[in-house]
């Protein structure tokens, strides 16, 4: 039977708790993605039941409903209609979540976010610099041809005027207007201004300069800056949205563009500009050091820990580092750290396909170690080598040795003159690298290196009756996950029995270090001087209350109604130190895990930590009767 | 039906043990209703886990509401606790 598209939407949507909760929808080939603003408003297991819903999971924010091929797409024009919600893109819906996400994963994902979307024009570039380039070296004469001035002039003009496409890519993860964003990306690169290249040409003093305020700007462009360009565009976008703000709507149309680009133009070119691209040069310098030191040990350094760099999704950030060295020296040499190590991931997962026996890891090895000869390398580390953790290791000790030797091996440039081992674009590494490098042998036998180190060493070290990390850990999780109730109960009652919550010594209602619950005025109960930090339901039934300074966690089961109260006095601790792992509603199972809290937080705040149990209905039940049993 | 407003000054609102004797204190008067209002939320005052899942702090604005036998002596004397303990 064909799926109801319209009745699948309205009723992911009903379960969605309402259009407000909802801040963008978008999908790709199989799911829905969604970002919710207030995950506990979700209806997560009559979503799960909605008939076409084959699953559901939360990622990295957002929400994402497995509909299907081809029925996706259906379900989300409903859904759209449904809510009356405008198509987000997939670029809008990851920018939602992220907003979600901690500052410094933010900052962290910004070059990445930048120079991803412009990776296709600068490997069209790069390759085919590299191709040009090379051509020279075994047909001088082809230098002299129009052919060679023309595909020059082609392949050059992403790194020549990089900075309108960074601005342009800026300007859309920032969320201003794309349009000034070129404007600013195209003025940093204005004919006018002397070429950031050629500006060497000129002595010093004979630099025009602009007397603008306090500040003498040289009218020099920034051809090849990547860093000033990302803070001027982050910087337009604040001031363009604060205008938008404040603006009246009526002259809004042209006083805000204009104000805009005028404002950031000027802290550009007198600010930002100046002081940013000597810190620019500070970071690439410090990049070309780093990879020179110790006669190759840096280099080493970073070809081992480069895997750790992407298994953190910090590896973009090389962007703006292999972007600024091609386009102030013309040369990539971090491409051959990246390419060594990506490759010897290739030969650590090639290893374990070679020498699996089990049918199902040899069917994800080996597709995966393709794809990291190509220099995707993310199925290779998650997928085999990460779970397995040796090969892994012995890919980062493959990047190690080869990245060892390319920094000791030279390229040539097209005038035949010798100069570091590199690339002539980034974005590349692995097999689809050979065009774009300067010494194609050296290449060559770096990959070879690379991979044979890590494949050798995974070969040797690397026994396949070793469970993958990932199993192992989840064996233990799943164990602590079936849940044990407590043997021994606290509080016994006609309607039932409250077990123990917390591991510890119990303790007479009595004794309890403060006056109110030792004299029962919220009910009957005990006291419990806790071992661990962990408070389990005493009981199958419901959260009723979890206090706002998350101390108390107070339940409901068969009538019974439990105070579970962490120490004495902890409200005034607002919740620092206590972590509830339910929430007001949820059912729970006896054992379940429902608060943890941190004993030395509580002794260090000047309270006792006793955990307090009370049946705070206990005058409305029977043969109430307190202490352990 | 007699009611009054109270805004509350202790630094923890009403938590646990405040709850706890405001509780108490009500059960004295057997044979009345007291009834807590904060925005949209009403709960009935015998109900400790109810009240504090109000999650009542300082500053909050609350309504009590008390029906009953002597409700006008009893809200006197309500009201005249919350300005004792809350």
């Amino acid at each position: 039977m064909a799926l109801d598209y319209r009745k699948c939407a309205e009723e992911i949507y009903s379960h969605l708790g309402g259009r407000e909760n909802i801040i963008s929808a978008a999908h790709c080939a199989t799911r829905l993605r969604l970002v919710i603003a207030d995950n506990s408003k979700l209806d997560k297991e009559a979503l799960e039941n909605v008939d076409g819903v084959k699953g559901m999971f939360e990622s990295n924010g957002q929400l994402q409903l497995i509909i299907g091929t081809g029925t996706v797409n259906k379900v989300y024009d409903e859904f759209l209609a449904v809510t009356g919600m405008t198509a987000a893109t997939k670029d809008e819906v990851k920018a939602a979540a992220a907003a979600q996400a901690p500052l410094w994963r933010r900052i962290l994902k910004v070059p990445g976010d930048v120079f991803v979307p412009i990776l296709p024009a600068i490997v069209a570039s790069g390759l085919m610099m590299g191709i040009v380039e090379a051509i020279p070296k075994f047909a001088p004469a082809f230098g002299a041809t129009d052919w060679f001035s023309f595909l020059d002039l082609v392949a050059n003009t992403a790194f020549a005027l990089l900075p309108v496409l960074v601005a342009i890519s800026a300007s859309r993860v920032f969320g201003c207007n794309i349009f000034l964003g070129a404007v600013m990306g195209l003025m940093m690169v204005h004919p006018a201004l002397i070429n950031a290249w050629t500006v060497g040409n000129y002595a010093a003093g004979e630099i025009p300069t602009w007397h603008l305020l306090f500040f003498n700007v040289q009218q020099v462009g920034y051809q090849g800056h990547v860093i000033p360009v990302i803070l001027s565009i982050l910087l337009m976008s604040y001031i363009e949205k604060w205008l938008h703000k404040h603006v009246p709507e009526m002259i809004d149309l042209f006083v805000t563009p204009l104000c805009t680009v005028l404002v950031t133009s000027f802290i550009t070119f007198t600010i930002i500009g100046p002081v940013f691209s000597v810190v620019e040069n500070w970071v690439l310098a410090g990049a070309q050091v780093l990879i020179t030191i110790g006669a190759g040990l840096g280099a080493a350094v970073m070809g081992a820990i480069y895997p750790l760099t992407v298994v953190m999704g910090l590896h973009h950030m090389y962007n703006v580092i292999e972007a600024g060295m091609i386009s102030s020296t013309g040369v990539n040499t971090w491409m051959p750290i990246a390419s060594a190590a990506n490759f010897a991931q290739f030969g650590a997962c090639l290893a374990v396909a070679l020498k699996v026996k089990n049918q199902k890891t040899k069917s994800v090895a080996l597709p995966s170690s393709l794809s990291a000869s190509l220099g995707i390398t993310e199925p290779a580390i998650f997928g085999i080598n990460f779970r397995f953790m040796k090969p892994f290791a012995c890919g980062m000790a493959g990047g190690a040795v080869a990245s060892f030797l390319a920094s000791h091996m030279h390229g040539t440039d097209m005038a035949g003159n010798v100069v570091p081992f590199g690339a002539t674009t980034y974005g590349v590494t692995g097999i689809p690298g050979i065009p774009a490098v300067n010494n194609t042998g050296m290449y060559l036998i770096e990959l070879l290196v690379a991979a044979g180190v890590a494949f050798a060493l995974t070969w040797i070290i690397w026994k396949e009756d070793e469970q993958p990390k990932a199993k192992k850990e989840a064996a233990p999780a799943k164990a602590a996950e079936k849940i044990e109730a407590p043997k021994t109960s606290v509080i016994r009652c006609a309607a039932g029995a409250v077990l123990q919550p917390t591991k510890g010594k119990v303790i007479a209602r009595e004794q309890i270090p403060d006056e109110t619950f030792a004299a029962g005025i919220l009910g009957d109960g005990v006291g419990i001087e806790p071992e661990e930090g962990v408070v389990v339901a005493p009981f199958d039934g419901e959260v009723t209350s979890v206090a706002d300074s998350k101390h108390a966690i107070g339940l409901e089961s068969n009538g019974m109604e439990v105070l579970i109260h962490v120490g004495v006095d902890t409200v005034s601790m607002n919740g620092n130190g206590f972590t509830p792992a339910v929430k007001e509603g949820d059912k729970v199972k006896a054992g379940q895990k429902i608060l943890t809290f941190d004993r030395a937080k509580i002794k260090a705040a000047g309270h006792p930590d006793t955990v307090v149990v009370l049946l705070t209905n206990s005058d409305d039940l029977e043969n109430v009767e307190c202490g352990a049993k | 039906m007699k009611s009054f407003n109270y805004t509350i000054t202790d630094p923890v609102g009403i938590h646990a043990r405040p709850a706890g004797i405001l509780v108490k204190e009500i059960k004295n008067y057997v044979g009345t209703t007291v009834t807590v209002t904060k925005g949209d939320k009403s709960v009935n005052a015998l109900k400790l886990m109810a009240l504090m899942g109000m999650g009542i702090k300082q500053g909050d604005t609350v309504t009590v509401s008390i029906e009953g036998e002597n409700e006008e002596e009893v809200a006197a004397k309500i009201e005249e606790f919350f300005k004792t303990y809350f």
